[in-house]
């Protein structure tokens, strides 16, 4: 029978792929404005162009463009070129202030001009986070690493009836010690390094890695009364390195719908399979594309005992 | 007023002024006596004590005793009521005198209808008294029918599609159980979903149920020469396929999880091989199928847009048989015979597949393979096994078995010689899944016109992967080391443990009263993993979070409660009503859902000729099994109804027109369905990482609700007797979704809406032994959803940078038409003892190139350029088959 089958399959004719041409309407070049904005911060805004989608290049971004700021409606301030060659972006000499409104426009000759507005949420803290160092773990790992787990449960000030948009990232300080006649002295420090973590798997499921340095938090997370987010960090160091946890920084975000929305939409996209509908990003840009987008940001460091 | 008023005025009145009186004369209040007197003497004495005359024959009361009778100032009505009390008569006064005369007495006819050469019990023969032109019923799904006729003497005219039409003159002087057996007709040409002679009965007018013979199943040309009920199903107007007829029915725009499949009433959760090119009903052993589209009875609940009910033959009660076929993807053999002989018999099909072969070799020609080494194989078996008793002629107890599963391999070795080590990488992914199911039935005839069905049932599909990866480098100096070892198991399951108890009581040709209830309880897994993992440097996080999945594994349990009540009734000449409640409990984790499902359908219409129908029908689904793909994909779980995601709801009006005369059929049905609740996740990442390899927590919170609405009219045209038969079925429908978080909130066409869908299937005998058929389908594209324009997310930072694509409107754009055309000649040859058929085709036989998926490619310089990949091209059809 196999061989059978093999010699009838032999005698067709058979394609399984092969290409087609859709009528796909042609887009006119629209300006892509970026911008995420938090309080004490100058505006920064990333400009560039729109592309076909079979356009492989990198596009370069604009060097002659008009983007200015309004606070509440009312003029604020033009955005000033900074950066070079591919990492152009505009920059405003006045910084953002807390729970304010604000909108921007960006002009480039012969495009349509591009507007979008946002505003900076008002702040939700959590309750002040205290670890007792007999609940942190080590993990022994391969290759001379180990890791520092250390029991988080950051509960939350209030959850907003509306809109409860939030983002953290965990980064840490490891020291690299030197001793000097067996005594311990910091040599430098890694600053700033990413931690992972870890959690139940409701928790993980409604975690976003997005295309920004933090984890989104889905909004559903916070349904039925849940105030807390339980995560264990974990900090990564090789002893065999002389590395020692010196600091855990804990960066929490509030978020503007705008900015939840887009990243939210931008993860998924990323993460689209075949034979599915692809997720279509948020837009708040009005004759663009991008993303204008306030949040509010405060950063609570944890000193680690030393081991 | 003229002369002629004034008489018929006149006329009216003195007829009026005379009835009166003679009820009057009957009211009167009389003394009577009479002591040992027979009935006819009694009644002549008062005839001469009231001056009354009183008028019947000899014979009215010639078996009644003496009556003593004592009575004073009572009416002359009770008078006579009391003295004919002794006799079934009644009498009337017509002004002048009272007349005695037999009453008309009812009877109840009932039984079974049987194959005369198997001894099994066909579904859905046509019973009919012959002179009475509107009496007239259908088998249940038992075989059983109850008639209610007038004294009298009938002839009794039995038919069933393939069986030579049986016809017994019968008195009817009391109650009657009996059996009709029908011989098979070799002769007849089988004949595709046709309704034929048992369509002439009034269950089947208006549409719905569609009957499905299962001996109908072999004909059509299908993938292979593999005969598929569900393929065969999807033919009918307003049902749809996925992609290239592949992954699951939506049936008029509902969800692939939507129809509620049963397989001898129990529910079946995957109804599909192969990603549905071939369903799991055993042709061999299928004996008959109905098709609801979403007008179905309220004895079906828990679904919202159909139903398709599937029963097994019983097997050959008088001697054994085997026939075995094979085809180019699979083979099947049954055996059937008696335990006992006329008393108890059984039936054990299995069917496996050698597909392995081809998925690789069009894996490779599809250059969907990564590695030269890499290796794809895939096979599916069913098996099934029935038993029943008759422990009486009103007591049979039946055990119904099939169990049946899919698998699927992928595995490669793949070696790197690099300059300080050779490495060496093995991947291996096992997947299956299957079903089981099992029911244990009683069947008892409570009385002439009451019969019961007691059933305990179980159903359970799981799914189980395994991916095990590992990467180990072999040094010069003989040092080995493993580089990367995982390892991953992962199940999800659904198990259902059931009892129902079904009642029937055929009060008489007018009226059938169906009622009965069921408790059903579900246990969900919705996803168990286990992991090994070893990555130096990223362990710790994958083994500490998996290990909390793994932990936090959920196991639901729910309760079903679920109660109906269905009549059949013709209140008027010629009207037929179908009126249904289904009341249901479903109680969960801090739920408790209750629904009320009213169901209405009203028909007007004879037997042939013209009928008109229209109706109501109001369903509520409990289980979901959520997807996001364009394909119902194994592993997308059922789960059940919570606090965040409650029940699906649908209402459907419906309404048809439908003609028949001389083998010839032509009908039009309309309907607007509202889908009021419906579900879909968020995305398709959500649906693969919560169902397929990753875990399942959290998954109420990955899902949309939403609505839909489907609307469309369907046009059937048939002929179904001679030797050239087929059907004509166009559906013109529009079926759209609203999610508030998908689409900008805005309405979008669901990804299965195909406004124009065109099937014609035709049908030549040629001679005795050989016929033709020939199958065309024309659908417009689906939707699908593309982008023309991108653009390029980067933080200011720059060091996050990301490629974002632009698409404006969900499903605003569609595949090319799919069209295919299906060629078979089937050739039957008859020997001594035994039965040879041939078919030999070829299905999508002009070779279109039917889209399955369809990607942009993003780095050509054509714009719009874009690769299309075709599932089913041109395929052969071969099956042979042997009865003995």
């Amino acid at each position: 029978m196999r061989i059978l089958i093999f010699l009838l399959a032999g005698l067709l004719v058979v394609q399984c792929a092969r290409e087609v041409i859709i009528d796909l309407p042609e887009e006119a070049t629209k300006i892509v404005a970026i911008c995420h904005f938090t309080p004490g911060q100058p505006f920064r805004i990333k400009v560039n162009y729109s592309q076909q989608v079979n356009d492989g290049t990198v596009p370069t971004p604009p060097t002659d463009v008009d983007v200015s700021v309004s606070k509440n409606g009312i003029f604020l301030d033009k955005l000033f070129r900074k950066g070079s060659g591919k990492n152009i972006y505009w920059e405003s000499r006045d910084t953002v202030e807390p729970n304010e409104s604000y909108s921007t426009a960006v002009r480039i000759d012969g495009l349509p001009q591009a507007e979008a507005s946002s505003y900076v949420p008002k702040h939700v803290r959590f309750q002040p986070v205290s670890i007792r160092p007999e609940d942190i773990t080590v993990v022994d790992l391969d290759e001379g690493y180990k890791a520092l787990r250390i029991p988080l449960s950051l509960e939350l000030l209030h959850i907003p009836s509306q809109q409860p948009f939030f983002a953290f990232n965990l980064t840490t300080d490891i020291d690299v010690l030197e001793y000097i006649d067996s005594v311990a002295v910091v040599d430098f420090t890694y600053e700033n390094e990413a931690a992972g973590y870890s959690s139940d798997g409701r928790t993980l499921s409604l975690l976003h890695n997005v295309a920004e340095p933090v984890v989104l938090i889905n909004e559903k997370f916070w349904a039925q009364g849940v105030r807390t987010l339980n995560l264990n960090a974990l900090v990564f160091y090789r002893p065999g390195q002389n590395e020692r946890p010196r600091r855990l920084y804990i960066e929490w975000r509030t978020l503007s719908e705008e900015f939840y929305k887009y990243h939210l939409s931008v993860a998924r996209q990323g993460n689209n399979l075949p034979l599915s509908d692809p997720d279509a990003v948020y837009n708040n840009v009005l004759g663009g594309y991008g993303n204008f987008s306030g949040y509010s940001v405060s950063v609570d460091t944890i000193d680690l005992p030393a081991r | 007023m003229n002369k002629s008023t004034w008489l018929v005025f006149f006329l009216v009145c003195f007829c009026t002024i005379q009835s009166a009186m003679g009820q009057n004369r009957l009211a009167e209040l009389v003394d009577f006596s009479c002591r040992d007197c027979a009935p006819a003497d009694a009644l002549v004495q008062l005839s001469r004590q009231t001056g009354v005359n009183i008028a019947f024959g000899d014979r009215l009361f010639a078996r009644c005793a003496p009556v003593n009778i004592d009575i004073r100032q009572t009416p002359l009505r009770q008078v006579l009521e009391q003295i004919s009390s002794c006799a079934n008569v009644s009498f009337n006064f017509d002004g002048t005198q009272v007349v005695f005369f037999r009453k008309n007495q009812k009877y109840t006819l009932s039984g079974y209808v049987l194959d005369s050469e198997t001894g099994e019990r066909l579904i859905g023969a046509s019973v009919r008294a012959a002179s009475e032109k509107n009496i007239g019923t259908v088998s249940n799904e038992y075989g059983f029918f109850s008639l209610r006729l007038d004294e009298g003497v009938y002839e009794i005219s039995v038919s069933y599609i393939g069986y030579r039409q049986e016809r017994q003159t019968i008195e009817i002087r009391r109650d009657r159980l009996t059996r009709f057996q029908l011989h098979p007709d070799n002769s007849l040409p089988e004949v595709v979903i046709s309704e034929k002679e048992h369509a002439d009965t009034r269950q089947q007018k208006g549409g719905s149920p569609k009957y499905l013979a299962g001996s109908d199943l072999q004909t059509l040309p299908m993938p292979g020469g593999e005969a598929d009920l569900l393929r065969q199903t999807a033919l009918q107007p307003g049902i749809q396929t996925g992609v290239d007829g592949l992954g699951g029915l939506h049936v008029r725009g509902g969800n692939a999880d939507h129809n509620l499949f049963l397989l001898d009433d129990v529910p079946v959760y995957s109804p599909s091989h192969a990603l549905g090119l071939f369903s799991i009903y055993n042709p061999s052993t299928v004996s008959h199928v109905r098709l609801w589209k979403g007008d179905f009875p309220a004895r079906y609940g828990g679904r919202v847009a159909s139903v398709l009910d599937v029963r097994t033959r019983d097997g050959n009660f008088r001697d054994y048989h085997t026939s075995v076929s094979a085809g180019l993807f699979a083979s099947s053999a049954s055996i059937e015979g008696p335990l006992e002989r006329d008393k108890s018999s059984f039936l054990l099909g299995v069917r496996t597949t050698y597909l392995g072969p081809w998925v690789d070799f069009f894996s490779k020609k599809g250059n969907l393979l990564t590695f030269s080494g890499d290796k794809v194989n895939y096979r599916f078996y069913d098996a099934n096994l029935k038993l029943n008793y008759a422990l009486s002629d009103r007591d049979r107890v039946y055990f119904s078995y099939y169990a049946g599963g899919d698998r699927f391999r992928n595995s490669y070795i793949q070696l790197y010689n690099g300059t300080d080590a050779v490495v060496t990488d093995k991947y291996n992914i096992t997947s299956e899944w299957g079903n089981a199911i099992a029911a244990l039935r009683w069947n008892h005839l409570l009385n002439k016109n009451l019969f019961t069905n007691t059933t305990l049932r179980y159903s359970r599909f799981i799914y189980n992967s395994q991916l095990t990866f590992n990467s180990e480098a072999l040094y010069p100096s003989g040092k080995y080391q493993i580089l990367y070892d995982y390892a991953q198991l992962y199940q999800t399951l659904i198990r259902d443990i059931s009892g129902k108890t079904d009642f029937s009581f055929y009060i008489s040709d007018r009226l059938t009263l169906r009622w009965g209830f069921a408790l059903t309880q579900h246990n969900f897994q919705p996803g168990a993993l286990s992991v090994n993992f070893q990555l130096p440097g990223q362990s710790p996080t994958a083994i500490d979070s998996l290990a909390n999945i793994l932990q936090n594994n959920e196991r639901i349990t729910t309760n079903e409660t679920e109660a109906y009540f269905d009549s059949e009734f013709e209140p008027l000449k010629n009207v037929h009503v179908e009126a249904g409640l289904n009341g249901s409990v479903f109680q969960g984790e801090n739920v408790n859902y209750r629904s009320l499902q009213p169901r209405l359908r009203i028909r007007w219409g004879r037997n042939t000729g013209w009928n008109i129908w229209g109706g109501y029908h109001q369903m509520s689904q409990y289980l979901h099994q959520i997807g996001s793909f364009n394909v119902s994909l194994p592993f997308e779980l059922w789960v059940p109804s919570t606090q965040k995601v409650p029940p699906e709801q649908v209402r459907q009006f419906s309404a048809g027109i439908s003609w028949q005369k001389r083998g010839w059929s032509c009908q039009a049905e309309a309907y607007d369905k509202n889908l009021d609740r419906v579900f879909t996740f968020l995305s398709s990442n959500d649906a693969l990482f919560t169902g397929g390899a990753e875990d399942a927590s959290g998954w109420e919170d990955r899902i949309a609700s939403g609505t839909g609405r489907s609307k469309g009219i369907e046009l059937v045209l048939e002929k179904n007797t001679g030797a050239f038969t087929g059907s004509i079925a166009y559906t013109f429908s529009k079926t759209t979704r609203t999610f508030p978080e998908l689409n900008s909130g805005r309405e979008f066409l669901f990804r299965f809406d195909r406004p124009h869908d065109v099937k014609i299937i035709l049908q030549q005998r040629l001679n005795n032994w050989l016929d033709a058929s020939a199958i065309w389908t024309y659908a417009t594209g689906n939707p699908i959803t593309l982008t023309g324009v991108k653009y390029h997310h980067a933080s200011v930072e720059g060091e996050v940078e990301r490629e974002v694509f632009v698409y404006t409107e969900v499903n605003g754009y569609r595949l090319p038409d799919y069209h295919r055309l299906d060629l078979a000649l089937n050739a039957h040859f008859n020997k001594k003892k035994s039965r040879h058929s041939i078919q030999l085709g070829v299905y999508n036989a002009y070779n279109r190139s039917n889209p399955f998926y369809l990607s942009i490619d993003t780095s050509s310089e054509i714009r719009g350029k874009a690769i299309q990949y075709t599932l089913l091209p041109l395929l052969p059809v071969f099956r042979y088959e042997i009865k003995l």
